[in-house]
């Protein structure tokens, strides 16, 4: 029987608001309960969003009300989150405490109180981040002080690692890479019309669509117009892409503050009958944009893994990316067309993915079962479960972080029993000293806060007081033939 | 030592009633009895000193006692009723005459030094606050929900603290657990009955609630005690049982953990 961890899950980002890390919790979360873990989340309260609610899993979410400052991340307030999460963690039994995003501050301050109380942490880091600008530093500074102490890092893409690593000072033996996932039945293409007519006879592999020369080819782009996600450069190709190649024309999804640039573009060059704008579509309705296009063009600047171009690709989109942050890493080569980020690239990768689908040189419609095999939500909850195995001790450091790690001299020396950091005060501080010349006494000032005010919270909720919740129903994996079944 | 936790008291006068009762009262032994009577003759005390004070303050007597001699024995108003009469010792005249003799006594004179050098806006404050104390504090919270089949509910409060916001006023604290606010619901307007987790100060806590046909707002039950979650889920078992059936085979419940309670 593999033991069962309650994990609580901590980030800013979470429903009802849209977007990769909110999704990714979710599906994470489900996963991780299928597999007979107790879940469950903390966030902040949303509009309309508030108290402790269950999903319709049996999820349980806490909207704790905190005030929002800025892209629905909370005010860096250090302290006052200790009272409620202790209150959290204690009565839901919490083993283990993982945040996500690194600009969640509620993540940032949960990990640093987790540490205090003697729970396991884990951070899963899902951007990229730059080394130069203000904003960046202080991230990177705050991103030093909470990951001096945390067991276990995880990151998107190997790209993602790097940057971590960097950023955050880390061991890298303590960072593993866990992809995203797509839910690969939210993103079927098109069904073929011999498909539909007769499903038991659905040929294997699916017949080639094939492409005449003077068919229209729609080029679909779905993103957030920002500057990080490329669309000045977007705003600078189509026109010569569409002058390039006549029977094309654009799709973009998405709204931002650079709408407005891509509207005139399109005012400028009298573009309106080949480009539509659809504005803001929600996430149920990627899909069925997607699959009105050929080709998935995606300029971003800056991206740690991009879960749209698998989303694309699952659709049976051609793609053509930049070639920038972890997005290499994403697709084999035969789904993709790579760009450097610049616009004469740009423009040239469309070129050839455009003559590649006319000469029916690329078989789209096999992408979805491709995908369906290499990206499963299921796997990344496996890769997490053993990441919980290891800190946990679970399974042994040789086994987690491989032989001749193990053996190491170089091996942190702050370090306890088998590579699992130590929960003493005095270890912790050295952890956190190292930071800086005066960041180092800072961060280790905050701790020792921190650790007085856990004890006088321990005087003053004591913990018998703390009504204890039930569990939900956990799920009993049988582990022999990973069928699942409910409990009772 | 007057007050404990909240806990729970059952009582099942007929299978189709029940009354669930949270109170901080401990259980009224004869020690605790004797405490409370002896707090309740303090407090009434310290309500008739403090309007004493006020009357020596501010209704000054019509002849101030200016020879000392003459204050004991030979009140200049009319004499002493007869004795043989209870019911005299209760008219104006009399009472006027014993105030006198108060204000006249060593002790009275004393507060009158007292309260002399304070301002008249600080001695009416004090002393509206101390005979609010005296008169309206209430020392436990009590707070009961009553089920009757095919009847309803009906939830009562009484709040420690300032009788006023308690319900029930004074005559509230004159007759004991006179006076609380009550608040009864049909079954025809209950459209369910259920525990529910919130946040409350650095807490989140169990509570039942009452969802109400037609009202926006549910109506939380014990909502000054928000006992904790055995006395919640005890309770809301029994109210289900009592208000519907009786309960299936080992009660209410997803799964073992939640029947067990």
């Amino acid at each position: 029987m593999a033991p069962t961890y309650n994990i609580a899950m901590v980030s800013d980002f979470f429903f009802p608001q849209p977007g990769g890390v909110e999704s990714h919790i979710y599906q994470l979360s489900t996963k991780l309960m299928d597999r007979g873990h107790k879940v469950i989340i903390i966030t902040h309260a949303y509009e309309g969003r508030t108290g402790v609610r269950y999903l319709t899993n049996g999820l349980k979410v806490y909207h704790v009300p905190f005030l929002v400052i800025y892209r629905s991340a909370t005010f860096p307030t250090v302290f006052s989150f200790f009272p409620i999460f202790r209150n959290i963690v204690l009565r839901e039994r919490i083993d283990i405490v993982h945040g996500h995003a690194s600009l969640s501050s509620l993540c940032h301050e949960s990990i640093l109180h987790a540490r205090t109380m003697g729970l396991r942490t884990v951070f899963t880091d899902h951007s990229l981040f730059g080394f130069a600008d203000a904003a960046s530093i202080l991230t990177n500074k705050l991103l030093k002080f909470t990951l001096s102490d945390v067991d276990h890092v995880i990151c998107v893409s190997h790209t993602c690692k790097e940057n971590t690593v960097l950023r955050a000072s880390l061991d890298p033996l303590m960072v593993s890479v866990i992809p995203n996932a797509v839910v690969a039945e939210n993103f079927k293409p098109t069904f073929n019309p011999a498909e539909t007519t007769s499903h038991s006879f659905s040929q294997n592999p699916p017949p080639a669509r094939q492409l005449g020369p003077h068919d229209p080819i729609t080029i679909v782009v779905i993103s957030r117009l920002f500057y990080n996600k490329g669309t000045d450069l977007l705003t600078a190709a189509i026109p010569r892409i569409l002058e390039n190649h006549p029977n094309t024309r654009f799709i973009i999804a998405g709204s931002g503050p650079k709408a407005i640039d891509l509207e005139q573009m399109i005012e400028q060059n009298v573009l309106q009958d080949r480009v539509e704008m659809l504005g803001p579509v929600r996430h149920e309705e990627v899909r069925n944009v997607m699959v009105r296009g050929h080709i998935y063009l995606h300029p971003s600047l800056t991206e740690a893994f991009g879960t749209v171009i698998v989303e694309a690709a699952s659709c049976g989109l051609y793609v053509v990316c930049t070639q920038v942050g972890g997005i290499p890493e994403v697709l084999p080569s035969h789904m993709t067309v790579f760009a450097k980020p610049e616009e004469d690239d740009l423009v040239a990768a469309t070129g050839k993915a455009i003559a590649a689908l006319r000469a029916n040189k690329v078989r789209t419609e096999l992408f979805h079962e491709q995908v369906k095999t290499m990206y499963s939500w299921t796997n990344v909850a496996i890769r997490t479960e053993r990441v919980y195995n290891g800190i946990s001790g679970a399974i042994s450091e040789a086994d987690f972080y491989g032989y001749d790690a193990a053996n190491a001299a170089s091996w942190s020396a702050t370090r306890g029993r088998s590579g699992v950091q130590s929960f003493a005060l005095i270890d912790r501080l050295k952890r956190y000293y190292g930071c800086g010349i005066w960041a180092g006494k800072l961060f280790c000032l905050c701790v020792i806060v921190d650790y007085l005010i856990f004890l006088i919270l321990e005087l003053l909720f004591p913990r018998e007081k703390i009504d204890m919740c039930p569990d939900w129903p956990r799920k009993v994996v049988d582990e022999s033939n990973g069928r699942k079944e409910g409990a009772r | 030592m007057l007050t404990t936790a909240p806990h729970l008291y059952i009582r099942r006068p007929s299978p189709t009633t029940a009354e669930f009762t949270v109170t901080t009262c401990p259980p009224l032994t004869l020690p605790l009895r004797l405490a409370l009577l002896a707090l309740s003759t303090l407090r009434l005390s310290l309500a008739a000193t403090v309007l004493f004070a006020l009357y020596t303050r501010f209704i000054t007597p019509p002849t101030p006692t200016t020879s000392p001699t003459s204050t004991n024995h030979h009140p200049p108003f009319p004499p002493h009723p007869s004795p043989s009469s209870p019911a005299a010792y209760l008219t104006p005249a009399h009472l006027t005459a014993l105030l006198h003799v108060l204000t006249a006594s060593a002790p009275g004179q004393h507060l009158a030094r007292l309260t002399a050098p304070l301002p008249p806006w600080l001695l009416s404050a004090v002393s509206g606050a101390l005979l609010y104390f005296a008169l309206l504090w209430r020392l436990h919270t009590t707070e009961s929900l009553l089920v009757l089949r095919g009847l309803g509910i009906q939830t009562a409060t009484t709040a420690a603290g300032g009788a006023l916001w308690g319900g029930g006023g004074l005559w509230g604290w004159v007759v004991g657990f006179g006076g609380p606010a009550t608040r009864f619901i049909p079954t025809e307007k209950i459209r369910d009955v259920l525990i529910n987790e919130a946040f409350q100060g650095f807490e989140v806590r169990y509570y039942l609630v009452v969802v109400v046909d037609g009202e926006d707002d549910v109506v939380v039950v014990f909502p000054r005690l928000l006992p904790g979650r055995r006395i919640v889920e005890t309770v809301w078992r029994g109210v289900r049982g009592c208000l519907y059936e009786a309960p299936p085979e080992g009660g209410y419940g997803y799964d073992g953990q939640w029947k067990r309670g």
